[in-house]
């Protein structure tokens, strides 16, 4: 596998493990927090590793990624305009 | 099937378990970290589509061959320091190197034009140029340069077209370390697309390569379009 994309995989993963600690040791019970972070830290991995092969599906994957993680957000924000 | 997609999937039958372990025990932590871990595990199922070394490194192995044998002829015929143009013919598109510019009367493999020798490489069109809409050559030719080099073939990461006096300035940026190898000679991929494209998106009868320039940040392509061309 390309360098940058077995780094990619390993940050990433690592990153979600802790985050994962992390919220469960604090005794977090909302879904959506869990999934926002793990989108986040992908983005983050990403950006900071920036592979140089990617593939269509990695293309439409972080799109699909997006998407979700703007419904979530969107979805909060609602929850607190409409207290 | 390779080992990243084998974990992917993995990952993902554990996490669709723990997901509906959560619900079962009415514990909404485990479910959110069933679901976390299930988007680790389509994250890597997904990598795993990316071409792997070794296919990665077949193709420049063949590369490099066919490369070395193209420059050889070159090196035969005198042309190491051609000139180089995309001549179209009808669906196939000829990479013409030879000593005077634009020769029309070539035909594919070696020969002689007028009095000179060439070498005609026959291309044919790229399936992703973009049909004209109404915007200019320039931004057409930059959407499809961005569509084969950027996006289907991952050779660098910007293509930027810009207009100035009849001529065409085509700035690659970004270049892909694998074929970054190839600039150093007479033949390198990105001149060879960016000619083929360019044939195809301006519709003339020859494209010529004026400048080529290396820079640390990528590649500088100057071309210009002669739709009558020149003979021999």
């Amino acid at each position: 596998m390309e360098r940058r994309v077995s780094i990619l995989v390993l940050v990433y993963a690592f990153l979600v493990v802790l985050s994962i600690i992390s919220l469960y040791g604090l005794s977090e019970k909302r879904v959506d927090v869990y999934v926002s972070l793990n989108i986040l830290t992908y983005y983050v991995s990403y950006a900071i590793v920036r592979p140089t092969y990617t593939s269509r599906y990695v293309k439409a994957l972080n799109i699909l990624l997006f998407i979700v993680f703007a419904i979530i957000v969107s979805y909060r924000v609602y929850e607190v305009l409409s207290t | 099937m390779n080992r990243l997609l084998v974990l992917g999937v993995n990952v993902l039958v554990v996490s669709a378990l723990l997901v509906v372990y959560g619900f079962l025990v009415g514990e909404s932590g485990l479910v959110g970290v069933g679901f976390s871990a299930s988007i680790l595990g389509g994250v890597l199922a997904v990598y795993s589509t990316i071409p792997q070394d070794p296919s990665v490194v077949a193709l420049v192995n063949y590369s490099s061959l066919l490369l070395n044998a193209v420059t050889s002829v070159l090196e035969d015929l005198g042309l190491l320091d051609p000139q180089v143009c995309a001549i179209r013919r009808g669906d196939v598109t000829l990479l013409v190197y030879s000593e005077t510019p634009c020769p029309l009367e070539v035909d594919p493999g070696v020969g002689f034009s007028g009095g000179s020798p060439y070498l005609a490489i026959p291309t044919s069109t790229p399936s992703t140029l973009y049909e004209a809409t109404g915007e200019s050559t320039s931004t057409l030719l930059e959407r499809s340069l961005t569509a084969l080099l950027v996006d289907e073939f991952s050779v660098c990461k910007g293509v930027r077209v810009e207009e100035e006096a009849g001529q065409y300035v085509v700035y690659i940026t970004g270049l892909a370390d694998v074929s970054k190898q190839f600039l150093e000679r007479p033949l390198d991929p990105y001149t060879l697309l960016v000619l083929t494209v360019s044939s195809g998106v301006l519709a003339a009868t020859c494209v010529r390569l004026i400048e080529r320039r290396i820079s640390p940040d990528g590649v500088l392509v100057v071309l210009r379009a002669e739709k009558s061309g020149a003979e021999g």
